[in-house]
């Protein structure tokens, strides 16, 4: 290990380009530079849209995610100012060329930035392939012809530990050099045969065969409801048709995944884009950082931050319903890492590639350092019900039964398992909805009517949980994984608050005092159709205009290099 | 006040601070364990620890508190934080008794030392200090049965020692060496009859809520008895 890497000082005067920084990981890590390391040159963030949307959009992330509640609350009034100083919004999209950026805006970042933290990923784990390889695959193909075309910046490629696949044992931080299936990896034959498949499933969706299908459908479903006019033939076929095509295409996508050896389009895409990276080795100076089940702050911006429909969250959301059979195999481990642990982490690798010492791949997680197995994290999710349950249960039910209920880690194909039990549900609300006799009072009909409601709703909320239970399956279950996590210790911190500590985790606290509160608050409500609280900020954030793009490109170009590799922080940037 | 010049008072908590005794316990934490089955099954092991402590408890209660504690055998540790947590909070909150923390309260105010002394676990037993005897405050040292964990799951035995043995008077010799404590100048409240060792140990012992081998022994010796029920 050699001199400890001081964070601060590394990104002191740098210019980074942040790509799909509006999602969870990227807000909390611009959140953690802005609040620690004040005296980063700049950050473009790259958002999607045009002109002042892009302004606007940001502006409405900063003024209402809790996620910046700190520097609301550190900096008041004078965010404004501060943020302004160090953050530019760029218009832009990574599935385009040159990353979709205004061309004059694209030469001057060419010539200033530093370093690129490409975030951006569709995470949604079967999507549609085309949206999928937009994304994932040719997003990171951009930001890499991006890098390339730059004077002097470096790469930092956000994906995930799951690239992995299906996999038994230690993985090591590697980009392996056959497909889990034991195939031999051509990522650019890959691609090519992904385009085909894309193309091949377009051209059926639009063959005269699927046309009649859809069409004879048509006029089966509108039967009965008088003469149709043509038109609305056309518009329904033209809507089957699109719907169609999605379904498909994620079919499509899942069947290629599945047949190389990986469990779903998303660890398909984001392992064929880092083999893509590879294949530039030569040519750009770049990391892969690899996070696994990234979860609950532990400190920034504060215990417990979480956002949206994540990994672990149905899966603890399950142990406080009825349903006790959670589909997991005892002692596999399930890879959870708190968010500002993987920023953390993330800032390092960065330091470390800017400084010329970083290694190709970093894995992020904690199943090798601090192991977690899934059962233990079953349990620790009952209890942690059963502990809010007796206090704030809805009724005697609750607080007595279902808080002593224990969700417990059990065989996917357990009678009792999460599709048998939708299964009884559907039969349940059909029945309440046809099958009553047609003559019964009028008290019953209205109750049976808001049980068929409450059942229908419950089985859509299931259904989700269900998607996202089979999608980890591989890992929950099939497959024992543990992803070595040894290469960011290469690097000695200087500051201790920006060391990746997975060994700290004390995870019965964690678990019980942070994460679990953590998803009552801020994800649980989006698993039950609510809406998500927004934070409220004493003084609404605005982003300043720059000056004219030259001046900005003056301001944070010309810099001065201070004699130590590193430039003097950037002037005032006014609108 | 120095422990030298003053001494130390030993509370034996079952029947001197708490009403309840580790059969409550183990059988509480028995029907609490995930899975029908192993909650019938461990309630049914713990509660063969009452005939036990009824037979051989006014003698020797190890044998007793063996028997409650395989209850906990295979249960996690996590589960018996948590359910020791609320135990202590649910289950102990009215059988804590007032006369027993007085006792313990006049003690500390006199300057005596305050060791609290159980056969209870030390999950439950730290936490009933820290809730109802006013933690670090009011009692010095805790000295209780420790279970014994492999893999984050306790395997149902007790670590030595084991208290609630004949080892109270021998455990207090060496407990006063270690911390300087003159032993003829120290109180004893103890309430079974394996505590007659302890009792016998220092100066002042006091008999409280006694069964039936200690009252008797107590009477011998000529020792103060006291009995409450809150």
């Amino acid at each position: 290990m050699g001199a400890p890497i001081s964070i601060r000082q590394t990104y002191e005067g740098r210019h980074v380009l942040v790509a799909g920084g509006s999602g969870f990981l990227g807000k909390v890590w611009l959140a953690m530079v802005l609040q620690r390391i004040p005296n980063v040159g700049r950050v473009s963030v790259l958002l999607r849209g045009k002109g002042r949307g892009v302004k606007e959009r940001f502006e409405k992330l900063v003024n209402e995610g809790y996620v910046f509640a700190p520097l609301h609350e550190q900096h008041g009034e004078g965010l404004g100012e501060f943020v302004s100083q160090r953050v530019e919004v760029v218009a832009g999209d990574v599935s385009r060329p040159d990353l979709g950026m205004d061309p004059a805006v694209a030469e001057r970042l060419r010539g200033t930035v530093d370093l690129v933290i490409n975030f951006a990923g569709l995470v949604d784990f079967n999507p549609d392939l085309r949206e999928a390889a937009e994304t994932n695959v040719m997003g990171a193909v951009h930001v890499a012809d991006f890098v390339e075309s730059c004077a002097k910046a470096k790469l930092v490629h956000v994906s995930t530990c799951y690239v992995a696949g299906q996999r038994d044992g230690r993985i090591p931080e590697v980009v392996q050099p056959k497909t889990p299936s034991g195939r031999s990896m051509n990522a650019k034959a890959e691609l090519e045969e992904m385009l085909r498949i894309i193309a091949r499933t377009e051209a059926e969706n639009e063959s005269p065969e699927v046309d009649a299908h859809l069409h004879k459908d048509v006029i089966l479903r509108l039967e009965g409801r008088g003469e149709p006019s043509e038109r609305r033939i056309r518009e329904m076929v033209t809507r089957l048709k699109r719907k169609r095509l999605r379904e498909t295409m994620a079919q499509a996508g899942t069947d290629r995944a599945k047949a190389l050896g990986w469990p779903n389009t998303y660890t398909y895409t984001k392992a064929l884009a880092e083999y893509l990276l590879l294949d530039r080795a030569d040519r750009i100076d770049f990391a892969i950082f690899r996070p696994s089940i990234v979860e609950s702050a532990v400190e920034f911006p504060f215990a417990g931050w979480n956002e949206g429909f994540n990994t672990s969250g149905p899966l603890v959301y399950l142990a406080k319903t009825w349903f006790r059979h959670i589909p997991a195999r005892r002692g596999n481990p399930l890879d959870v890492i708190p968010v500002d642990m993987v920023c953390k982490a993330l800032l390092v690798a960065g330091a470390a590639l800017l400084a010329g010492q970083a290694a190709r791949v970093y894995h992020c997680g904690s199943s090798d350092r601090n192991f977690l197995p899934i059962d233990r994290l079953t349990e620790l999710s009952a209890l942690g019900h059963r502990k809010w349950l007796r206090e704030h249960g809805e009724s005697a039910l609750h607080k007595v039964v279902l808080a002593r209920w224990d969700a417990i880690a059990a065989d996917p194909d357990h009678m009792l398992n999460i599709g048998n039990i939708r299964s009884v549900m559907t039969q349940l609300t059909r029945y309440l909805r046809h099958g009553l006799p047609e003559k019964i009072p009028s008290e019953l009909q209205e109750a049976a009517d808001k049980l068929a409601k409450e059942t229908d709703t419950s089985n859509q909320r299931l259904r989700k949980i269900e998607d996202v239970l089979e999608l980890f399956q591989p890992f929950t279950h099939d497959h024992y994984i543990v992803f070595e996590c040894r290469a960011i210790d290469r690097h000695a911190v200087a500051e201790p608050e920006f060391r990746f500590e997975p060994e700290s985790i004390e995870w019965r606290r964690y678990w019980l005092e942070v994460h679990m509160p953590g998803l009552r608050r801020w994800c649980f409500p989006s698993y039950e159709s609510k809406d998500r609280e927004l934070y409220q900020p004493r003084v609404p954030f605005v982003l300043r205009e720059p000056a004219e793009p030259d001046a900005g490109a003056t301001e944070t170009a010309a810099p001065a290099n201070d004699g130590a590799g590193r430039k003097p922080r950037p002037e005032k940037v006014t609108g | 006040m120095t422990d030298e010049t003053k001494g130390a008072a030993f509370f034996r908590a079952e029947g001197v601070l708490i009403s309840r005794g580790v059969v409550h316990a183990a059988t509480w934490m028995a029907a609490q364990r995930a899975g029908l089955r192993e909650r019938a099954f461990r309630f049914g092991q713990a509660a063969l620890a009452a005939p036990v402590f009824g037979l051989l408890g006014q003698n020797d209660r190890s044998l007793g508190s063996r028997i409650a504690h395989l209850a906990y055998r295979d249960m996690t540790a996590d589960r018996i934080e948590v359910l020791s947590e609320e135990y202590v909070e649910d289950m102990l909150e009215d059988k804590i008794l007032d006369s027993g923390v007085e006792l313990l309260k006049k003690a500390r105010a006199a300057g005596y030392r305050t060791v609290v002394l159980s056969e209870g676990i030390s999950e439950i037993m730290q936490r009933v200090v820290e809730r109802y005897l006013q933690g670090k405050r009011g009692v010095d040292d805790l000295v209780c049965n420790r279970l014994e964990y492999k893999d984050l799951k306790a395997t149902g035995k007790l670590l030595d020692p084991i208290i609630g043995g004949y080892e109270g008077g021998r455990w207090a010799q060496a407990y006063a060496a270690e911390h300087g404590v003159d032993l003829r100048r120290s109180i004893a409240y103890a309430g079974h009859g394996p505590d007659l060792l302890l009792l016998s140990a220092v100066g002042k012992p006091c008999a409280v809520n006694p069964d039936h081998t200690l009252r008797k022994a107590a009477k011998e010796a000529d020792w103060p008895v006291v009995d409450y029920s809150a």
